[in-house]
């Protein structure tokens, strides 16, 4: 993940079920509004982060573009998408010691706080890294399940 | 010798009761006190040593963070630095703690430092280190492995719980 000058960085913010996120602007590769459709290899945010909601309520949706270590693409909903805001380093911090080893598992890598409130810093990258295999199978080889999942991204 | 040479009773009674009383100054002034917290959680009585706790903090909203255990409800922010907070009632042999109303001790023992969250602060006192006794070898086997001793407090035992032990079984 690459610092802006090293000082700031660049947020993509939006809110789950009442919950902040922010992920850095540069693993956007794009986004778009959410029409309802049900491709396949369309992740749902809260079921990728397996938030504490049995069926989550999206009142904005929009379609994150994310890439992939390996070139490809996923397309993830998200919900209440807010405008790139610049934060300077030393707004972030580092998460506790104890929790840190969890976290991470889920691509959580610190915190802002911002508004009286925690926003968690969540690396796409990172939490689709260790699924990238399932996700994006080698060639002649069906994904998990049989869906079919975007192709590895040449526009990425 | 005459019976006026010999010192009174009452001199003699007194005399044994100021040995008795310089005798128990000495071993009261001899021996280590420590500061314990006494709190409730789950209705129960417990405690820390005061050394252990650097703060008390109103119940506050917690953060949650996907990907961690129960006994993590989440993070709280204290003047802005990022705190977890540990529900030690899965430890304690009680179900996890929904709703929570109660304080935040921050816990602070060499690198480990951590919120914690109790019902409520009975007492704060000081007690002889002997006072402090071994745990029943009856106790709880999941509170167990956070004991360190029992104290007698008011009518009845409290169980003095151990930050150590609680870093190591978290980071285990």
């Amino acid at each position: 993940m690459r610092q802006h000058g090293g000082n700031s960085l660049n947020l993509l913010l939006f809110s789950v079920e009442g919950i902040d996120f922010g992920i850095d602007a540069e693993q956007a590769l794009g986004t778009a509004a959410y029409d309802g459709e049900e491709a396949p290899g369309l992740l749902w945010f809260h079921e990728e982060l397996e938030l504490p909601t049995a069926s989550a309520v999206y009142l904005t949706p929009a379609i994150v573009t994310v890439g992939t270590r390996g070139g490809g693409e996923y397309r993830v909903i998200i919900d209440a998408m807010q405008e790139i805001t610049e934060f300077y380093l030393n707004e972030l911090r580092p998460l506790p010691a104890i929790i840190e080893p969890f976290a991470m598992r889920k691509g959580i890598w610190g915190v802002l706080p911002r508004n009286g409130r925690l926003t968690l810093l969540l690396d796409f990258v990172s939490l689709f890294g260790r699924r990238e295999a399932a996700l994006f199978p080698p060639p002649g080889l069906p994904p998990p399940g049989g869906g079919e999942l975007v192709e590895a991204g040449e526009d990425g | 010798m005459a019976s006026s040479d010999l010192p009174l009773k009452s001199e003699l009674i007194l005399n044994e009761l100021k040995l008795r009383q310089r005798t128990k100054e000495l071993v009261d002034v001899e021996e280590e006190r420590v500061k314990v917290i006494i709190f409730t959680c789950a209705a129960k009585r417990y405690a820390f040593y005061g050394g252990d706790v650097r703060e008390f903090l109103p119940a506050c909203e917690i953060s949650w963070v996907p990907g961690l255990p129960d006994y993590l409800p989440g993070l709280i922010n204290v003047r802005g630095d990022i705190e977890s907070v540990i529900d030690i009632r899965p430890f304690l042999g009680e179900e996890k703690c929904d709703g929570f109303k109660g304080l935040i001790a921050m816990a602070v023992r060499g690198d480990f430092r951590s919120g914690v969250m109790i019902d409520s602060i009975e007492d704060v006192v000081d007690v002889p280190q002997s006072a402090i006794k071994p745990p029943l070898s009856t106790l709880n086997g999941a509170a167990r492995d956070l004991v360190l001793g029992e104290l007698e407090y008011g009518r009845g035992l409290v169980t003095l719980l151990d930050i150590g032990k609680l870093a190591d079984k978290i980071s285990l």
